[in-house]
């Protein structure tokens, strides 16, 4: 089998700062390979969250160690996290946040217009209509988000998210704000990128998301247990 | 030419994509900041302006900068030592007497070549039976001149500016007739009192008739004549040019270091003569006069853009407080918090430089009115020219007020946790 891409041990990460520390999670071990998809589910306020900052490189563990694509980052600077982030991370949130003043293919160039490395103009136009053309909606490049639907919004945020061709995607509760039927073509939009390679690690409330991806793990009280398809 | 690296032309690009998208704001900020810029711009113009006019007046009385002057002391033979090591150099001596122009043996109008407008010089005074008195009208018929021979084009030392005729010119046979070039003053009594044109100096063979070719202006408030030297000696023996008991004195204008200056000085050295040379610092001179009156402008203006700063910064705060999500994205998505200061200083620095330029324009517009409105009544003001130093200050002023203003907002931006968008 190939390297894993992501190798959690032992992480745990307690929230500080209030009246008495919380442990937010507790001995996380994690292996994800790449072109794997993970489903991470459980309750609101489980740790769903703060286990994809940590992954993310947003937020440190307080124990344990990361491993990303064979090399130990559990202790890495901010100025080398950011450029891990951007070479090998692509975030899909809840929320889409798309620049309103921007159009759909500026939303998305924003992910290369970031300070790591720089791209000619065309090169750049390319590689944008590349990744709005993945995610089926190259014809709403020069739209902007408030003339868009949810489902087409989360499609920009998903292209924002592959236009750096990613290692691992990593996706908060994507459909959480689309209906059904649109959150179905989000996450059919999702699994197509692990069929380049990349990793999908999404962290869902919805079952039949879950179902889904390859594996799928639950968090309770900080404790991830993978579960077992019956 | 050297590319700018891709930190900064994220930081450009989306600094220009974040004043488009908040051009309200910006204007806002422009607005706060513009009076301040307006300010210093107009200080600085100010100053440049004044600065060239003083100049300009310097020179006209002293000399262009660098230009040494030495001054001898009356000898009976300084006149020939000094004429004699001109001769052919660049160097211009300058022989100072008297001249009264009007018929044989009547008075001035102005004895000792007094300015005519100071006091009653030449007048008897008419009193009423109360002993109230006026000046009355003059009592002499001739006008008496400061007499400055030259014998090279003095206009390479000194910037006399041209009033109406010729200068001088030294390249013709000298004139039995003295050619004379006249400053204002003396202009302005040959023009309210026609006189007779007789010339006479103390120790000429004759009286000689002169022919007044031009005007100048050269600053002085005293009459004064400009003639060739070669032109009076056809009338004037060289030795009365320098008479000890009447105190003349000779300059003599040339560079320092020249040949002239070490010739000049060892020859009057080894006569006995007494010798001075002084070095024209006009601006030095002048940038003193103007330090303190420039500094004291500037401190003003500096402290109304300091009211531009504290706009920007407010604005800069509350456009930063707004874009809470969009910064932490952006770290999401792998930018380093270093370039979202950056973004917001580049978005500042643009502001105060959009804010430069639009005051410089009013700047220069502004001047340009003065000069058309004021320009007929104001000399100084006369085709004066947007100094381009005030629109370099303009700019600076612009982008320091851009960077102060946007410093603490870029603190902000670079401090917005990423988890801020995990969280919404």
């Amino acid at each position: 089998m190939t390297q894993p891409i992501i190798e959690l041990a032992g992480i745990t990460r307690i929230l500080k700062g209030q009246e008495e520390p919380r442990t937010i999670l507790d001995g996380v071990d994690l292996t994800v390979h790449p072109g794997q998809s993970v489903a991470i589910v459980g309750r609101s306020g489980s740790g769903k969250s703060t286990l994809l900052s940590i992954l993310g490189l947003f937020d440190r563990p307080d124990q344990g160690t990361y491993v990303l694509d064979g090399q130990d980052i559990s202790r890495l600077p901010e100025r080398k996290a950011a450029k891990l982030r951007s070479s090998h991370f692509g975030f899909v949130f809840q929320r889409f946040f798309l620049l309103k003043h921007l159009t759909a293919a500026q939303n998305v160039a924003m992910a290369l217009v970031n300070g790591q490395g720089w791209l000619p103009r065309r090169q750049r136009r390319a590689r944008v209509l590349e990744a709005l053309d993945q995610v089926g909606i190259a014809h709403l490049a020069k739209n902007r988000p408030t003339r868009m639907s949810g489902g087409e919004q989360q499609r920009v945020a998903i292209a924002r998210a592959l236009v750096r061709d990613p290692r691992i995607l990593l996706a908060d509760e994507p459909t959480g704000a689309l209906d059904t039927e649109t959150g179905t073509a989000v996450i059919e939009a999702l699994l197509s990128a692990t069929h380049r390679g990349c990793s999908l690690v999404l962290v869902t409330h919805d079952r039949d998301h879950a179902a889904r991806m390859g594996r799928t793990m639950s968090l309770v009280d900080g404790v991830l247990t993978e579960r077992v398809p019956v | 030419m050297r590319r700018l690296s891709g930190s900064y032309r994220s930081a450009l690009i989306i600094g220009v994509q974040g004043i488009r998208a908040r051009k309200l704001r910006t204007l806002l900020s422009m607005i706060s900041l513009f009076l301040g810029v307006l300010a210093v711009v107009t200080v600085q113009a100010g100053a440049s302006i004044a600065e060239r006019a003083l100049m300009s007046d310097l020179e006209l009385r002293s000399g262009y900068d660098g230009t040494l002057i030495i001054d001898v002391m009356p000898h009976e033979k300084s006149p020939a030592i000094v004429t004699e090591t001109v001769k052919g150099s660049d160097a211009v001596a300058l022989i100072a007497t008297q001249a009264i122009i009007g018929e044989p043996g009547v008075s001035p109008i102005n004895p000792g070549a007094a300015p005519f407008d100071q006091g009653s010089w030449g007048t008897t005074d008419i009193c009423d039976d109360s002993g109230n008195c006026v000046p009355g009208p003059p009592t002499g018929e001739a006008i008496e001149v400061a007499l400055t021979a030259v014998t090279g084009d003095l206009m390479t030392y000194r910037p006399l500016r041209h009033v109406s005729g010729a200068w001088l010119d030294f390249s013709t046979v000298p004139s039995m007739s003295p050619r004379l070039v006249i400053n204002e003053e003396a202009a302005k009594g040959f023009q309210n009192h026609q006189v007779p044109a007789e010339m006479r100096v103390n120790g000429a063979k004759a009286n000689m008739t002169p022919q007044i070719v031009g005007v100048v202006n050269d600053g002085d408030v005293q009459p004064r004549a400009y003639v060739r030297h070669d032109e009076l000696t056809n009338w004037l023996p060289a030795a009365s040019m320098s008479d000890p008991n009447m105190g003349m004195p000779l300059q003599v204008m040339t560079t320092k270091g020249s040949a002239v200056e070490q010739v000049l000085t060892a020859k009057l050295r080894g006569a006995g003569i007494e010798s001075y040379a002084n070095l024209t610092e006009s601006r030095k001179q002048m940038e003193d006069q103007l330090k303190l009156m420039r500094l004291v402008f500037l401190s003003m203006a500096g402290l109304v853009l300091l009211i531009g700063v504290a706009g920007i910064l407010n604005v800069g705060l509350a456009t930063v407080g707004e874009r809470v999500e969009e910064f932490a994205l952006r770290r999401a998505v792998g930018t380093p918090r270093l370039l979202l200061a950056g973004i917001v200083l580049a978005e500042t620095m643009l502001t105060g430089l959009l804010t430069a330029a639009a005051a410089i324009g009013v700047g220069v517009a502004g001047l340009k009115v003065v000069s058309m409105v004021l320009g007929s009544r104001e000399p100084l003001l006369q085709g004066v020219q947007f100094p381009w130093d005030a629109g370099v200050a303009g700019i600076i002023a612009g982008i320091v007020a851009g960077v102060l203003g946007g410093f603490i907002p870029a603190l902000r931006a670079a401090g917005i946790p990423i988890a801020t968008v995990m969280r919404a």
